[in-house]
């Protein structure tokens, strides 16, 4: 214990204290900036087979809109939930609309469900309902509501559905000139919703 | 781990010529800020959920800190440096973590598949991103406070103390991102819910248990120059290493779905994600405990002056369980002042240690001595002169069985509410 040694005097921290603090902070930045920065550079978008069911999780599929594309990084597939984000765009140089489907475990009825969605959408800064929501259903037989909200100038239209002890909530966003363009294919699309049981 | 115990002192206004010190509270500032920007957001949006959330898991965080600090008896760290350790993980290793944590997974669902992510990305990204910001928060205090870390337990606790305030700012965040999940407003239900169970089911071998894995092999890597540099910073990496592994597995997909219904099937899940890098820990600071006590005690006992420490009290001082016998004894054979007397010259006689490894020379004439010597005098006129264990008491025995059954019924409670048992 009373030895000191080479090391000892070329103590590591108490000498390089100012230079490895920086290194420290270069690490956290290199993850708080460089990570995302990274993230952004590699393509989150995948393309889908047209006209082929894609399975959001928990047994629940849908019909993705001709010409839509994969957002893996709002993607995530599961056995008992899962969700799907798709992106749509008519036009090059418009921001694409978004069209989200989250699948989870559910045990209430649709009234509760849709109010629950509601709550959400307009727990969100900025985001407010517009309009009368409306009874919707599925070829797969699924029944539900939608209605709309808006988020400054952007646009977005809504639906839950309840079936299998799940609730299926749709969500759609984007700009209001490239939603009108876009809503009929993905209202198509949404009526492809199923559930086709446990995988 | 180790048995080398190296003793420093560090002066609080050294502190302020160091410019790591400034880098470090830069950083901190700088969380901070982050972290209340994140606050005020749910505050807007959830005010009595987010104050419900903050005084909960603020209130769970008092028992961990106070076991924490407790575990280092002999040496204690400084107030200003737990509280950093703490800061540092609520602030830092949070802010750094969110944004790099969803870029992390991002990125495996990318360069992987959607799948893929859904199953392993909570498990890799987020024990990846935050086990090294939180080790960075021990290396933090080496770097700013190297003579305060003078034993692998000083990391274990430097460490469980940054993964303590990552785990209740974490909380605190998951509790009000259930609310708004929720869709019913400005509820606390969902509030009481994420305390149970990350809280009392998932708080015993969370972050504070990961974060002290990480934390002893910084303290070995710190307290071992004999060593040569390669076997420091192997060891320390291997406790990394522990501590990320340990953090996989508890958020990997295996049983995600469970072992079956009720409380004993989620138990078993516990246990057999939870129970393996505990009991590793529990091991790590056992020794380095030991270890540390070895050393101080042997100290003391170079003194060999029984108005400062007896041979009985020699062996009482080492092993935390005999200090609270000996506390015990004290309070039933002459009530509580002698009971808090007790307690008090243990403490001095740990300071005491703590002088005489630093300046041997000195210790007789030390503020710690003198404090020693007026505890025993107040411990002789309460008509118990010596902090020694008693036999063990039936009542005792009683009290730790009825705490022990009202823990076990608690958690069954929690577990039969969750596992639908």
């Amino acid at each position: 214990m009373g030895r000191v040694t080479r090391s000892q005097h070329t103590d590591l921290p108490g000498t390089l204290a100012l230079p490895l603090a920086l290194v420290i902070v270069l690490v956290l930045a290199g993850l708080t900036f460089g990570l995302p920065l990274l993230d952004r550079a590699v393509p989150a978008q995948r393309a889908v087979p047209a006209g082929e069911s894609y399975e959001v999780g928990a047994g629940v599929t849908i019909v993705p809109p001709p010409g839509a594309t994969l957002d893996v990084t709002g993607t995530r597939p599961g056995g008992t939930q899962g969700t799907a984000l798709f992106q749509l765009s008519t036009r090059p140089d418009e921001s694409p609309v978004r069209y989200a489907i989250a699948v989870q475990p559910f045990d209430g009825d649709l009234t509760a469900a849709a109010v629950r969605l509601r709550q959400r959408i307009t727990g969100t800064s900025g985001h407010r309902l517009t309009g009368t929501q409306l009874a919707v259903s599925t070829a797969g037989g699924l029944a539900g509501v939608q209605g709309g909200y808006t988020a400054g100038g952007r646009g977005g239209r809504y639906a839950v559905f309840v079936a299998h002890g799940l609730t299926i909530e749709v969500t759609v966003s984007g700009d209001d000139r490239e939603l009108a363009r876009t809503l009929a294919a993905i209202d198509a699309s949404t009526r492809t919703l199923r559930h086709e049981g446990r995988r | 781990m180790s048995d080398a115990v190296r003793p420093g002192v560090v002066r609080a206004a050294a502190l302020a010529h160091k410019p790591a010190f400034w880098v470090i509270l830069a950083l901190l500032a700088a969380g901070g800020l982050r972290i209340a920007q994140i606050t005020w957001r749910f505050l807007d949006a959830y005010p009595i959920a987010t104050l419900t959330a903050v005084v909960l898991f603020a209130l769970l965080a008092v028992p961990f800190w106070l076991f924490v600090s407790e575990l280092d008896f002999l040496e204690r760290e400084p107030a200003s440096l737990r509280v950093l350790a703490f800061a540092w993980g609520g602030l830092v290793a949070t802010t750094v973590s969110i944004p790099a944590s969803t870029a992390l997974d991002n990125l495996i669902a990318k360069l992987g598949s959607p799948a893929l992510a859904a199953d392993w990305g909570a498990a890799l990204a987020g024990p990846t991103v935050e086990e090294t910001v939180k080790t960075l928060g021990v290396v933090a205090i080496v770097l700013i406070a190297r003579a305060q870390v003078n034993s692998v337990l000083d990391g274990v606790v430097y460490g469980a103390l940054v993964g303590l305030g990552f785990q209740i700012v974490e909380d605190v965040v998951f509790a009000i991102g259930a609310v708004a999940q929720a869709g019913q407003g400005d509820q606390v239900q969902p509030v009481v819910t994420t305390l149970l169970v990350r809280g009392f089911l998932a708080g015993v071998w969370s972050h504070t248990l990961f974060g002290a894995l990480a934390g002893a092999g910084i303290g070995y890597l710190v307290v071992n120059p004999d060593r040569t540099r390669r076997h420091r910073i192997g060891m320390a990496a291997l406790a990394l290493f522990g501590a990320w592994a340990s953090h996989v597995l508890w958020n990997s997909p295996f049983f995600r779905d469970g072992l079956g219904n009720g409380a004993l099937a989620l138990l078993a899940v516990l246990l057999f994600k939870g129970l393996p890098p505990l009991l590793l820990t529990l091991y790590l600071v056992r020794r380095a405990h030991d270890a540390e006590a070895a050393y101080y005690v042997a100290k003391l006992a170079t003194l060999r002056d029984p108005s400062l420490i007896t041979p009985d009290e020699l062996r009482v001082l080492g092993s935390g369980s005999r200090r609270a016998a000996a506390r015990r004894h004290a309070g039933a054979r002459a009530g509580r002042r002698a009971r808090v007397a007790v307690r008090r010259l243990q403490r001095a006689q740990a300071r005491l240690a703590v002088d005489l490894s630093r300046a041997p020379a000195q210790a007789h004439e030390t503020e710690a001595a003198s404090e020693v010597r007026a505890h025993r005098s107040r411990l002789e006129s309460l008509g118990h002169p010596e902090a020694v264990e008693g036999v063990r008491s039936w009542r005792h025995t009683v009290s730790t069985a009825g705490t022990t059954a009202v823990a076990i019924a608690v958690i069954w409670v929690a577990l039969s509410a969750l596992g639908g048992g």
